[in-house]
């Protein structure tokens, strides 16, 4: 029952983020979005995954909270309360489907004798060692681009 | 409840919101909660498979799916301070007037 409600409100979460025009509102129910999401993968019994997805959505969100107050427009016309409830009636429609119908899948013959850390420093070490590369490069290039931008202002 | 339809209606609602929305902000989000959408699969389908392994494979998604929006709002902060605006439409008017600065420029 718990987690078909939150089944619903992680579907309204989503559903505002999209539709909402402020941007702070929206990166609001982003984080609704997360939360709710980790919930469920703890339900489900990945606490690793549920840990590591308040982890990154915590800083994700961080810097969009940042980002939607340094770069959003100042507008008038705001979403009133009348104009969001038929989204919010719409949304729990569409998350009906999640919790009536449901979806068969077929087992696979896959072992299930690995633990979590031999998987991913025995199995997938040079993904892991690859991934600390990307993001790396990624953190690099990312402040040589904002470093060059503020070289062509000043 | 079934978390493959929650999974659907998701990506469903994030590609929507990536179609119609014009600010640039918006469709990050929009690409958030098709990552999401995404991720979500990793996680309830594995049980089916080797869950450990799939933990894996989701945790690392995580990790190219915090580069890309890291990599996205750099780029989007470098280009609401070249245009003054994160608008979509706006940014696709100003290429073209832009080119034509840069054509006058060299002349």
């Amino acid at each position: 029952m718990i987690s078909e409600l939150l089944a619903v409100v992680l579907v309204v979460s989503a559903c505002l983020a999209v539709y909402l025009d402020e941007a702070i509102y929206s990166v609001a129910s982003l984080a609704c979005v997360f939360t709710l999401t980790a919930i469920l993968y703890a339900s489900a019994g990945a606490i690793f995954v549920a840990v590591f997805q308040l982890a990154v959505g915590a800083g994700t969100l961080a810097v969009l909270f940042l980002s939607a107050e340094m770069l959003s427009e100042k507008t008038s016309r705001r979403k009133t309360l009348r104009s969001v409830l038929p989204v919010v009636a719409v949304a729990s429609l569409l998350s009906l489907p999640s919790v009536f119908l449901s979806v068969e899948v077929a087992p696979a013959n896959v072992s299930s004798g690995v633990s979590f850390g031999q998987a991913l420093w025995d199995l997938r070490a040079v993904d892991v060692v690859l991934q600390g590369l990307v993001m790396v490069t990624v953190a690099v290039g990312t402040a040589i681009v904002l470093h060059k931008r503020e070289e062509g202002e000043g | 409840m079934d978390y493959v339809i929650l999974s659907v209606t998701l990506l469903s609602i994030g590609v929507y919101g990536l179609l119609t929305r014009r600010n640039l902000l918006k469709m990050l989000v929009s690409v958030e909660l098709i990552a999401t959408a995404a991720s979500m699969n990793f996680v309830l389908l594995t049980p089916s498979l080797n869950r450990a392994l799939g933990e894996t494979l989701l945790i690392l998604a995580f990790s190219t799916d915090t580069c890309v929006t890291a990599v996205v709002l750099g780029v989007l902060v470098v280009v609401s301070r070249e245009y003054e605006t994160c608008d979509i439409g706006k940014l696709t008017e100003l290429e073209g007037k832009d080119d034509g600065k840069k054509a006058k420029g060299d002349r």
